[in-house]
């Protein structure tokens, strides 16, 4: 054996750091099943197997290439994952339509009719040729603490140093008027049209409480009067639109503005993307943003 | 001449109905004031909301039958709203103004013809004459674009906040209407469009919003319209205000519009 000089033997010693990555890369390539197993250790909260958090699509001992993390697994997004080198598509919402996210339709509300379906073959198949795999990550993701999703959403608008200290979701921003808070929004979320707001649109407001996805109005009872503006993903009509339209007749100076639910989740898929790369650090993590589903007519 | 009651009315209601009443409801039932109340004119209207309320009472209307809740919540349970302020203003308002309120929800939707599909075609200019056969609220119109038919519901609603999810220029002739939170499954394939009020974006029994996008990538015609769920069956309160004076000719009865919560951002 050749021993080593003392510059080699530095040189050894500084190049650990990079090598590590080199060495996992050298490793057989975690399968989605691992990386799954690697997310429920670290993700700090009780498993729950009878949840949604669950494969939806493809072999779990498939070898991972790399993986994408997306708001909503649309046909757009898993092209945009196979580009990526992703082969492993880590989704938020469902992937085929439905919560119950079973790959054929079961029968549609109102009795529609049942396989085949044109688009649910067309999805299957590209799934399979492009060997995806697909996991539902919502429920446990949603339950970490700081709220990933507010944290994401408060960070993609500017505003991670103006968070509460107490709580994630609320923030205090420069005093603004509505109207132009809601054009911001817009602008720094792409959003084309799915942008609602209620509340008078000169109405000056400051503290402003993220509440991403989905909300019932005991949330908006809650953060109301805390707040002059709740950002939602989306709330029902009949409770917390109607609840802040009465709040506008009363005259309190409070708002409302509802982003649409993918939307508003797609900053937290993000924080997911930047949270697995220390947990899988053998292969690339790619965030990729879903478009905002909706325009507006002319 | 006796006073006409608010119980009075509500049986009246239920007699011309035409299909029995069911008393497992917890919807249709009283949500303010009782039975005895004394009526001085009646307003229909969407969302029994504060607004609504104070113009019914300007109005000298005293009776409110809403299609939708009162207390921002669909079982009107006052358990979740009491602790807000905003509650006791709203309920103190209508003791002063001596308002009774009922909702008609469920036996609505089962009355024939429902009123709330009669009052959104003919809000969206959906002719008889389209529709595949009564009561289908499948409408098989000359061919248009989806971008094109959106804009022409928003001008016809004076909406302001109307989404549309599809490729604007897609042509389209065959369309389901929805009302209020009853939004058909856009995947059946005698379907090209479904216009309607409210459905949740994913995550629920159907989501069309995800399938009509995976549609657009496919070449596939498909439109998803949504109108808000009130302005959606908000126009079928006005069918339901005239068949309401045709049993009580006693008391002015008439729409009163809450119109569309919403507006969109430049």
């Amino acid at each position: 054996m050749k021993p080593i000089s003392r510059r080699e033997f530095v040189t050894l010693t500084t190049v650990v750091p990079v090598a590590i990555p080199a060495i996992l890369q050298g490793r057989a390539a975690p399968t989605a099943q691992e990386i799954v197993d690697r997310i429920k250790q670290r993700i700090g909260i009780e498993w729950k197997a009878d949840g949604v958090d669950t494969f939806k699509a493809g072999d779990p001992m498939t070898p991972v290439k790399g993986v994408a993390t997306s708001a909503m697994a649309s046909l757009d997004v898993l092209k945009q994952a196979v580009k990526a080198g992703a082969n492993f598509v880590i989704t938020c919402e469902p992937t085929f339509y439905s919560r119950a996210d079973a790959p054929a339709p079961t029968g549609a509300r109102r009795g529609g009719p049942v396989a085949p379906d044109a688009i649910f073959t067309a999805k299957n198949e590209f799934i399979r040729n492009n060997q995806l795999v697909v996991w539902r990550f919502s429920d446990h993701w949603r339950q970490r603490t700081p709220d990933p999703l507010s944290v994401g959403l408060a960070d993609t608008l500017g505003w991670g140093r103006l968070r509460a200290q107490d709580d994630p979701r609320r923030i205090t921003i420069p005093g603004t008027t509505l109207e132009s808070l809601a054009s911001d929004l817009k602008r720094k979320l792409n959003s084309r049209g799915g942008i609602r707001v209620v509340g008078d649109p000169r109405l000056r407001v400051s503290k402003i409480a993220l509440l991403p996805g989905t909300s019932p109005v005991q949330s908006a009872l809650g953060l109301f009067p805390l707040v002059d503006a709740i950002i939602a993903g989306e709330v029902r009509e009949w409770e917390s639109v109607e609840l802040a339209r009465d709040k506008v007749t009363a005259g309190e100076r409070k708002s409302l503005i509802l982003l649409g639910r993918v939307v508003s989740e797609n900053p937290g898929m993000s924080e997911c993307a930047k949270w697995l790369k220390d947990v899988v650090p053998e292969v690339r993590t790619t965030w990729i943003p879903v478009d905002d589903p909706y325009w507006r007519p002319v | 001449m006796r006073a006409l009651t608010a119980g009075e009315v509500v049986s009246r209601v239920k007699s011309n109905l035409g299909i029995p009443w069911r008393d497992t409801t917890y919807r249709d039932t009283f949500k303010f004031g009782g039975p005895e109340t004394e009526v001085r004119g009646i307003a229909t209207t969407m969302f029994c909301n504060f607004d609504v309320v104070q113009r019914a009472a300007q109005a000298g209307m005293n009776m409110i039958i809403p299609h939708e809740d009162t207390y921002w919540n669909d079982r009107d349970d006052v358990s979740i709203v009491s602790g807000d302020p905003l509650y006791k203003t709203k309920v103190e308002f209508m003791k002063e103004h001596n308002m009774v309120v009922f909702r008609i929800h469920d036996h609505m939707h089962s009355q024939r013809p429902d009123f709330t599909y009669v009052g959104l075609a003919r809000a969206l200019g959906l002719d008889r004459k389209y529709e595949t056969a009564p009561e289908s609220h499948r409408f098989v119109i000359p061919e248009t674009t989806l971008g094109a038919l959106a804009s022409d519901f928003q001008k016809r609603l004076g909406a302001r906040a109307v989404r549309a999810v599809g490729n604007p220029n897609a042509k389209v002739r065959r369309i389901q209407v929805g009302v209020g939170y009853a939004t058909p499954a856009v995947n059946d394939p005698e379907v090209d469009v479904v216009v309607s009020g409210e459905q949740q974006e994913t995550d629920g029994g159907f989501d069309s919003p995800e399938y009509v996008l995976d549609a657009v990538s496919l070449g596939i015609t498909k439109g998803w319209i949504m109108l808000g769920h009130a302005i959606s069956e908000e126009q079928g309160m006005l069918e339901m205000a005239q068949w309401i004076k045709s049993f009580t000719p006693e008391v002015p009865v008439q729409l009163i519009r809450g119109g569309e919560p919403y507006w969109a951002p430049k």
